[in-house]
């Protein structure tokens, strides 16, 4: 009998712990248990076998640190101690009956955003893990530990696209219910089950008992069998030594509980031994296994945040080219910056989802979707909705994502549905499916109706659940096809009542053609939410919309108590007395106070004066040498300058719209690369010296942090660049920064370099062959107007 | 130790701050900071006790594979007889959040930054009182902390301090390939035990490896610390 059939009859328990029974037996501290596999195998065996004999049925092979980073420097492969470790579990259960586990630990070093290694190397690193593991004969693979969702999806990937083994995956939770990344248990569940584990749940960090409540939420939700394996209690010191305050009869009077609960699968963690599970065996003997009782979570998610479909959700629409210049410019530049701002917009505007639309001719649009997803989630927690019709790009996108996501869209023609089905079944996300066919759109409700109806019954086919199925009726321009409205709001409702699945609908196409847009718009939403609309398609800075929002919710029940309408509007009242407060400064002193707010008002209105170019040399330049002067010499501080620096960045704006319009005037003084070098993460000064160097004139190519050697050559040639600035922090990675330099002199020798950072002084800038040293922001400010005169 | 104050005259000298006029702008940045920083920050630490062995200028940390190699990290512990290794995180949210305020606004940003530093660094103070309250009825106390990077210590030696006090399993706290902590807003560091009657030595600017161009110490004599 396989693990798979195994789990649907039986509940199944687990061994303990392995790593702190070794450092009973006298491990020393930093010493990895792996290498036993090999260097005293018999040592393993025998913990194995007081396991069996306590009646475990599933052995956790000794492979948990088994991978390349943390075997680095050992003298052993991956495939040789991953080998062993299957061996030693083979050797304990001999003639005897239990399953082998591949145990896959975290890889010890943090993922993107949070960290630099990236999500396809730790692909590699658990694929080579688990081609191993399988080969050497592992029954199943469990990854467990996890505290960064990122680091589980791209382990589980591995293991479902390079075995065919089961999956098991826990991960590990603090008591305010969240890991140490910001993971709750909600996302938990919602991706790790979209991914196709075939069991889920929660090991180490906690005791029984504070694992409770968390235990409780997983049952209430999971669609899959549910893992349990505590320490022994919370760990305390004695005498020096970690000792954990459980029993064995208080474990398994726990592990009672849990299995009565629901739990499917059952184990111990760190601090439990052999007599741990045999009490928890002789606890749970009666128990018989019973049919899961979940309700599931209708919603997507990133790590931190659940967005619970279950009312009006607002997705917002502004992240897509289509009619928007400045959107297709910053795309084709690969301007990060302007995308961000906009999603941030959004999010404060009250987004709830955004739309990721970036298909532009032009562009790889595969490469640069999966930048903005990751881009976005390095500093929102918003969940997305990957908007395209090439399944290439919604497959990478759905890869990079971290989270539960909603892909827009498919449609009811078959060869959409069996293109993008199964990439959205795969990676557990939510789909919108779109009423039109190869015949179009049908004119009448009833025909999107039919094609709603075979868009669900194919996606429930391919697996996917009917709660994450969004059907969009389709919106008509009013002015082109006039009758098309009402149908659209009928087939709506037709949705809803018959299929009972979640409705989504792009509102803002409805007026196109028309004078006073806003009207017809939020007219139309509010007939569609009538109807039964779940998730509007809007743009969130349109304020009457979201207005009309907030006060259908309050009408249908949604904001109970209407709190939260009553909030919005009274603080906007407070809001709107102080801004009627208008200022009277003019622009130099505005820039000298770094009054950031005021700024586009007092350029705007001077720019009805004077020439923009004399702007910039009246005002703005002298202003900012007054205020370069004054740090200098100290009369201000960091932060000052800088708030100076962005309200001439927000003039600087304004000033290129009103030049855009009216002639060629360059206002560049020249290009310059900036970049944290590769192995650092520390950007902030390399961002401080961006801002400056902006209110200065220069155009900024900002690669970002941890960059590679080869990407600051190809850009600097590229753009043709004179000089290119480089930061490094650490010690440890001023040799980056050095590797940088020296690729830069051999493939572009013209190029100056300037470098900055910390650990860097003059001295050690010569000695790495940079051209100068910039000791602070002012500094790479100097360097720059000498280098581009 | 949850109950933060953050000091706002640390940040200020993080900032590089010498007795400007501070605007009022920029003073509600940073009493805004502080409060953000505040209800942000979920401080996580570990820390264990070793005895010491020792090899000319080598360290042995008894039942335990770290080495502790320096003449700076020999001389900080000449006196004890154990040592304390603690790590400090701030966790992964100020990372973000700081970034977040990267994208929109730099200087809001800048201080942000500062206040996390302040924050880790109050926190790491606050351990080494708690342990030294735990010390006292054995008649010792702690040197001052010293982390990996300090005088001749190397930064490689991240890796497995981590890995000794299981940090990142315990706290959520982890080491970069090049020796980088990660969340950012971290510390790590080593304090000896010692006899409560013997003098211990405030961090010492002379022996820094930042001495001849150390912006704190401009116009004073020493950075502060």
């Amino acid at each position: 009998m396989g693990v798979r059939s195994f789990l649907k009859e039986e509940i199944i328990v687990f061994d303990g712990a392995m790593g702190t029974v070794l450092q009973d037996r006298g491990l020393k501290i930093g010493n990895l248990p792996e290498l036993l596999n090999i260097n005293s195998p018999e040592m393993i065996v025998e913990i194995h076998r007081e396991y069996i004999d306590a009646g475990a049925r599933i052995l956790t092979a000794n492979t948990f640190g088994a991978n390349e980073i943390k075997l680095k420097d050992t003298g052993f492969t991956v495939e040789e101690i991953v080998n062993a470790g299957i061996e030693n579990a083979k050797k304990a259960i001999g003639e005897g009956e239990a399953f082998i586990a591949l145990d896959i630990g975290p890889i010890g070093e943090l993922l993107e955003p949070m960290g630099i290694l990236a999500f396809d190397e730790a692909y590699e690193i658990f694929k080579r893990q688990i081609v191993q593991g399988e080969e050497s004969g592992a029954d199943l693979i469990l990854i467990e530990t996890m505290t960064d969702l990122y680091e589980a999806k791209a382990a589980i990937l591995a293991a479902k696209e390079n075995s065919n083994l089961p999956v098991f995956c826990t991960m590990s939770f603090e008591q305010n219910m969240r890991t140490f990344t910001g993971c709750s248990v909600d996302s938990m569940v919602m991706v790790l089950q979209g991914l196709g584990v075939d069991a889920l749940g929660v090991n180490c960090s906690l005791g029984p008992r504070e694992l409770e409540p968390i235990i409780n939420r997983i049952l209430e939700i999971s669609k899959v069998p549910v893992i349990v394996q505590p320490n022994a209690g919370l760990p305390g010191i004695r005498d020096g030594a970690t000792l954990y305050d459980f029993s064995p009869e208080e474990f398994g009077y726990y592990g009672y509980k849990f299995v009565k609960k629901g739990a499917g699968v059952i184990g111990g963690c760190c601090g439990t031994n052999a007599n741990h599970i045999r009490s928890l065996v002789r606890n749970i003997k009666e128990i018989e296994t019973q049919e899961s009782t979940y309700s599931p979570i209708i919603g997507v998610c990133t790590p931190t945040k659940t967005v619970f479909i279950d009312g009006i959700k607002v997705i917002g629409e502004r992240i897509n080219p289509t009619g928007k210049k400045t959107l297709k410019e910053a795309l084709k530049s690969g301007d990060m910056d302007y995308i961000l701002k906009e999603a941030i917009q959004q999010v404060e505007a009250g987004a709830d989802i955004l739309d990721v639309n970036v298909g532009l001719p032009g562009i790889d649009e595969e490469e640069t979707m999966v930048r903005v997803i990751k881009e976005i989630q390095s500093i929102l927690d918003v969940p997305l909705q990957i908007d395209s019709n090439d399944p290439r790009v919604i497959e990478s996108g759905l890869r990079a994502y971290n989270g539960k996501a909603i892909v827009n869209s498919v449609s009811g023609e078959d060869k959409s549905l069996d293109d993008i089905l199964p990439i959205v079944k795969k990676y557990g996300a939510a789909v919108v499916g779109l009423t039109l066919d190869e015949k179009g759109i049908p004119a009448e409700a009833e025909g999107r109706f039919k094609i709603a109806e075979k868009i669900v019954s194919r996606a429930r086919e391919y697996g996917i659940a009917k709660e994450d199925i969004y059907i969009d009726c389709l919106t008509l321009t009013v002015a082109a096809q006039q009758e098309a409205v009402k149908e659209t709001v009928k087939a709506l409702r037709l949705v809803k009542d018959k299929l009972g699945v979640k409705t989504v609908l792009g509102v803002s196409n409805i007026s196109f053609g028309l004078p006073n847009r806003a009207l017809l718009n939020r007219t139309f939403l509010t007939a569609g939410l009538t109807a039964g609309l779940d998730l509007p398609i809007v743009n969130p800075m349109a304020k009457d919309m979201m207005d009309t929002i907030k006060a259908f919710r309050v009408l249908w029940s949604e904001d109970i108590g209407a709190n939260e309408y009553l909030k919005t509007y009274n603080i906007q009242k407070a809001e709107n007395q102080i801004s009627q407060q208008e200022s009277h400064e003019n622009l130099f002193d505005i820039v000298v106070r770094g009054m950031k707010e005021e700024a586009r008002g007092a350029t705007s209105k001077l720019i009805q004066q004077k020439e923009p170019l004399k702007i910039i040399d009246e005002d703005i330049v002298p202003a900012l040498d007054l205020v370069g002067e004054q740090y200098e010499n100290g009369t201000i501080f960091l932060p000052q300058l800088i708030q100076s620096a962005e309200t001439v960045k927000e003039s600087f704006q304004v000033i290129r719209e009103y030049l855009g319009k009216s002639s060629s005037l360059q206002l560049s003084k020249g290009k310059i690369v900036l970049a944290t070098v590769k192995g650092d993460i520390h950007d902030i000064g390399k961002n401080i010296v961006k801002v400056l160097l902006e209110s200065y004139g220069f155009d900024v190519i900002d690669l970002g942090k941890d960059v590679a050697v080869d990407r600051v050559v190809d850009e600097a040639i590229k753009n043709k660049v004179k000089l290119v600035g480089l930061s490094a922090l650490m010690t440890t990675t001023v040799k980056s920064m050095e590797e940088t330099i020296k690729a830069l002199k051999v493939a572009y020798p013209s190029c100056k370099v300037m470098v900055g950072g910390a650990v860097l002084t003059q001295e050690y800038a010569e000695m790495i062959c940079a051209d100068f040293y910039a000791k602070d922001a002012q500094g790479a400010v100097a360097i720059a107007k000498q280098v581009l005169g | 130790m949850n109950n933060l104050s953050i000091d706002k005259r640390e940040v200020l000298r993080y900032l590089g701050y010498r007795d400007q006029d501070i605007d009022s702008r920029i003073n509600l940045l940073i009493d805004e900071g502080i409060d953000e920083i505040r209800v942000l920050v979920k401080p996580r630490y570990i820390y264990k006790l070793f005895d010491i062995d020792r090899d000319n200028e080598k360290i042995y940390l008894e039942q335990c594979t770290l080495e502790l190699e320096g003449k700076g990290i020999a001389r900080h512990l000449k006196n004890a007889q154990s040592c304390i290794l603690m790590a400090v995180t701030l966790g992964n949210d100020i990372d973000t959040k700081i970034r977040y305020y990267e994208t929109i606004d730099m200087t809001k940003a800048l201080i942000m930054d500062a206040c996390a530093t302040a924050a880790v660094e109050e926190i790491s103070d606050n351990l080494c009182h708690k342990i030294e309250k735990k010390l006292r009825h054995q008649g010792k106390k702690l040197t001052y902390r010293y982390s990996p990077g300090y005088e001749d210590l190397s930064l490689d030696i991240q890796r497995e301090f981590i890995s000794v006090l299981r940090a990142d399993r315990a706290i959520g706290l982890n080491v970069s390939s090049h020796s980088i902590l990660i969340p950012r807003k971290s510390i790590t560091a080593i304090a000896g035990v010692i006899d409560k009657s013997q003098f211990t030595r405030q961090r010492d600017c002379l022996n820094c490896s930042k001495f001849s161009h150390c912006e704190f110490r401009k116009e004073c004599d020493i950075c502060g610390r």
